[in-house]
């Protein structure tokens, strides 16, 4: 896939640019582990060729997508056999926008908090990963995701959860994400959060009027690794905007501090309420004993 | 879901005020729910009047000395039982046990009590000593004669104004495998006035004055300040 | 031929025939199980295991209504959370009698601990069979996913169910009259109550607490962050009402074993009764109370919220009254009518959490199949079937003469 020379140069701006910032943004703390890959949708730029969909179906060797764009008269979903797909919609005066809806990796993922067996794993780099050798089946992790992300095999009798895995190993190797590799419109952007974060703003605030002044997953769910700037509402390309930003796992936290407490505290208590029952018992005993022998006089 | 700052003001107001009238509710629902006083009362107690009304018209048939109706269920320790209308049991001192005695005062088992065949239920005595007596049924004590537990000269008509309590008896038809009835009570309450008869030789002419049968307290006349000894012989306690 | 039958005759009866067929030769016991009750049973059973085999066979595709947005139904929701919560007359009985004292409910200890026990048994088949990969469930004990509440349900639901097997054993042991080990567990049987609160209170709560990483999927009027707490309420409130259904049932089945005996179960119903109005009538102001700290009052007026109330006021709050009045004016059918009533309140919550109240705000929701809803009917059926065979022979509702319990 070749940038070709005005790609060169936007990458190299980029990079100069993200260089100068790296200065500025080293003094800026980052909480562990928040900086990590990331990647930047600008929607404005997207122009629905789907090269992303046909680049991450031949790296994780599914089934490329119809070649038809009719796919997108409907809203589709991810599916099974799909980890990622582009979504239309219109605005008001009739341009058309696009968007590519796939796994958020969340900086604090509720799917790996919900795993009671860690098959779904955030790991140390950023991706979340899936690790079928361990999975059992509950889809708690389904139940878990405010952007209803994973989807389940239902009809194998060896089921896995499916989701797009972030290219963890091409990232492992110094590679990009195979989709943002492909992304022939600027649309997709890889770097670090920090760059990200600080990218999308530049934009909004550079394009007065022109976004809407949110970067999407900047604090949903406590913040996600892929970020949206957009300039319609993300609902309308099959986004989920009721997502609350406190992170998902620190909804459970709070209950499951409990059962330390529970198994400390439980056995002294009833074990003095057995106590406490037993002494009132026998003093009621020989109390009675006491009244049944006057009864014999 | 987020909501807004301002509406926490009215939120806490709600809760608090929702805190504030579940209390004042909760502590005339926790009396409600603990009331009801002496629950088993609340059963219907059917008078044995109707019983005992019909015994009393039927011919006495006695054995012996000692008077024993049908339709009394004996335990070989003088007590009886017997089934009523209503379907409870009541349960009273047999006519032997009450001459035995004599004009006694009477503890009962507290309502709601368990009673049990064969063990002690209630007792007879004076103001120094009282005797036990075995209850016949096995059941819970749903009701209790006022009258013969307070009465100072103790029980009259032993089977029917005389019952001393009713019981809830779960397993009646077991317990009554156990008793004694028309033939065979007979002969029991026969056999015991034998026994006493066997006693009392030397003073059968001061007993019998009255034409032949016992008076009241014949444990007192026979046996004196042993007179606990003997009735406990007999009601087997 | 004639050699056998006479030593069958002659010498005492084997441990097969005494034990496990009732005293009779095997062609009796079969001619005795040919009641139209066993034959209902049957039929559920022949229906239902081999679409349960075919489960394992085809996937849960072929036989379930889930879907990628509704992958949790009613085998999770009923079998797995409503029974669970259902067995929790367990903990509660059991901790009356050995640790509270309340020896006058020691004749329906026994059947509240055995129901409890099938009921856990039938409730991890029911998750076997909902898992994808049920194989891996031995996963948990190696993979310590511990910032899931699932992960704490599978441990303690692991923990209690052994506990309750182990309490279950007192009765077991003395049928088959093993003193020794009879009297070991006897004696343990405080430890592992005070372990069986312990669990219980941890993991009723924990099935609540599974729903509090779904804020935007469970209603508002049923998400709270104490949700956990109203699951262990009506954990107590599901225990004490299953028992009183439960021991209403038994005498009546059951009757030839507890006719010889002084248990009165009215007096016990009743005092129950009492307990569970108190309990119930906290409850329903607690719900109300989640209900205000959610700030979701507004929702009363939609038709999730007259749902709601059906659930909060029908089968909570005039149960409530219903156990007060009953138990107040010593009506013994009616604290049991209010038993039953608790008992479908316990099973409609649990159903709104996971599945009616569950995605509300999707276009399309989750119906379950006719090859769930049979799947659930079988293995209700067969913890009844178990339930009723464990009865009939081992000493849970009379006491076996050789052990018999010295009570004070």
């Amino acid at each position: 896939m070749s940038i070709g020379r005005r790609g060169f140069i936007k990458i190299a701006a980029v990079t100069a640019g993200a260089a100068g910032a790296a200065s500025v943004s080293a003094a800026s703390p980052h909480a562990e582990g928040t900086d990590g890959p990331s990647v930047l949708v600008d929607t404005t730029l997207c122009v629905g060729c789907r090269a992303c969909e046909a680049a991450c179906a031949e790296k994780n060797e599914l089934p490329l997508p119809p070649e038809s764009d009719d796919v997108m008269q409907e809203r589709r979903d991810t599916a099974p056999q799909v980890f990622t797909v582009v979504n239309r919609a219109e605005k008001e005066d009739g341009t058309v926008r696009f968007a590519k809806k796939q796994c958020m990796h969340c900086l604090a993922p509720g799917c790996a908090s919900a795993c009671p067996v860690r098959a779904m794993n955030k790991t140390p780099e950023g991706p979340v990963v899936y690790d079928p050798a361990k999975c059992m089946g509950c889809r708690y992790c389904m139940i878990a995701c405010p952007f209803d992300v994973p989807k389940y095999e239902y009809d194998s009798w060896k089921p896995r959860v499916r989701k797009c895995g972030f290219c963890a190993d091409r990232q492992a190797k110094g590679l990009k994400p195979a989709c943002t590799e492909v992304c022939p419109s600027g649309a997709l952007t890889f770097g670090t959060r920090s760059k990200m974060l600080e990218l999308a703003k530049t934009r909004i605030y550079t394009n007065p009027g022109k976004y809407v002044q949110h970067v999407y997953g900047e604090h949903e769910a406590g913040g996600t690794s892929w970020l949206y700037i957009t300039d319609i509402d993300l609902e309308k390309l099959a986004l989920r905007t009721d997502v609350p930003e406190k992170d998902i796992p620190s909804l459970v936290s709070g209950a499951l501090s409990a059962p330390p407490f529970v198994m400390t505290l439980w056995p002294p208590l009833l074990m003095g309420l057995y106590a406490f029952s037993r002494r009132r018992d026998s003093a009621k005993g020989e109390g009675t004993e006491h009244g049944k022998e006057d009864h014999h006089g | 879901m987020a909501h807004d700052f301002l509406s926490i003001y009215p939120a806490k107001l709600l809760e608090y005020g929702l805190a504030i009238a579940y209390l004042l509710m909760f502590i005339p629902f926790w009396r409600y729910v603990q009331g009801g006083k002496a629950k088993e009362v609340a059963v219907r107690v059917a008078e044995p009047r109707a019983a005992a009304r019909a015994a009393v018209r039927a011919p006495r048939p006695t054995a012996g000395w000692f008077q024993l109706p049908a339709g009394v269920h004996l335990h070989p320790g003088h007590t009886w039982a017997r089934l009523e209308n209503d379907g409870l049991v009541s349960v009273g001192i047999d006519d032997f046990a009450h001459k035995l005695v004599g004009p006694a005062r009477v503890e009962l088992p507290a309502l709601g009590e368990l009673v049990a065949q064969g063990e002690p239920a209630l007792a007879m005595g004076d103001e120094d000593r009282t005797v036990p007596l075995l209850s016949p049924v096995d059941g819970t004590v749903v009701a209790v004669n006022a009258g013969a537990r307070d009465g100072k000269n103790g029980i009259e008509d032993p089977y029917g104004a005389g019952w001393l309590f009713k019981v809830k008896a779960p397993r009646l038809a077991a317990n009554l495998r156990q008793l004694l009835t028309d033939g065979p009570a007979r002969h029991f309450v026969e056999d015991a006035g034998e026994r006493l008869a066997l006693r009392m030789s030397p003073e059968i002419a001061h007993v019998l004055q009255d034409g032949g049968a016992p008076i009241h307290g014949i444990a007192h006349a026979l046996a004196g300040d042993d007179w606990e000894q003997l009735a406990r012989e007999h009601f087997l306690t | 031929m004639a050699n056998v039958q006479a030593r069958a005759v002659a010498a005492p009866q084997s441990f097969v025939r005494e034990k496990i067929l009732l005293g009779m030769g095997l062609r009796e016991y079969v001619r005795s199980c040919c009641t139209k009750g066993n034959a209902i049973a049957a039929a559920i059973l022949i229906v239902g295991v081999p679409i349960l085999i075919y489960r394992f066979i085809a996937g849960l595709g072929a036989t379930t209504a889930l879907s990628q947005t509704a992958p949790w139904g009613i085998w999770i929701g009923f079998d797995m959370m409503t029974g669970i919560a259902l067995a929790a007359g367990g903990f509660t009985i059991g901790s009356a009698v050995q640790i509270f004292g309340l020896e006058d409910y020691h004749p329906i200890e026994r059947p509240a601990i055995l129901t409890a026990f099938l009921g856990y048994v039938m409730a991890v088949v029911g998750l076997l069979a909902d898992l994808g990969r049920p194989w891996n469930i031995v996963m948990a004990l190696f993979n310590y996913g511990t910032a899931s509440a699932l992960f704490e349900v599978a441990w303690c639901v692991m923990c209690y169910t052994t506990v309750l097997l182990l309490e279950f054993t007192v009765p077991a042991f003395e049928w088959l009259g093993w003193k020794k080990l009879h009297a070991v567990m006897r004696k343990a049987l405080i430890g592992l109550t005070v372990l069986s609160v312990m669990f219980s209170t941890m993991h009723q709560s924990a099935l609540g607490s599974l729903f509090l990483l779904a804020p935007t999927k469970l209603h508002p009027l049923w998400y709270t962050p104490f949700i956990f707490v109203f699951f262990f309420i009506s954990a107590i409130i599901a225990g004490i009402s299953m028992v009183i259904v439960e021991s209403m049932l038994s005498h009546r089945v059951f009757h030839s074993q507890v006719a010889g005996q002084h248990v009165d179960v009215d007096k016990l119903t009743l005092g129950l009764g009492k307990a569970g109005a108190l309990v119930m009538f906290a409850y329903f102001f607690l719900k109300l109370q989640g209900v205000i700290d959610g700030h979701a009052w507004g929702y009363l007026a939609t038709g999730y919220g007259a749902w709601f109330l059906v659930e909060t006021v029908g089968f909570v709050l005039v149960p409530a009254f219903l156990y007060a009045y009953g138990s107040r004016n010593a009506n013994v059918k009616l604290v049991r009518a209010a038993g039953v009533m608790g008992v479908l309140g316990i099973i409609l919550n649990r159903l709104n959490v996971s599945v009616i109240a569950f995605n509300w705000n999707q276009p399309v929701r989750y119906v379950p199949s006719a090859s769930e809803v049979i799947v659930s009917i079988t293995l209700v059926t067969i913890g009844v079937l178990l339930f009723r065979w464990i009865v009939n022979r081992m000493p849970i509702l009379r006491e076996d003469p050789r052990f018999a319990e010295t009570h004070h």
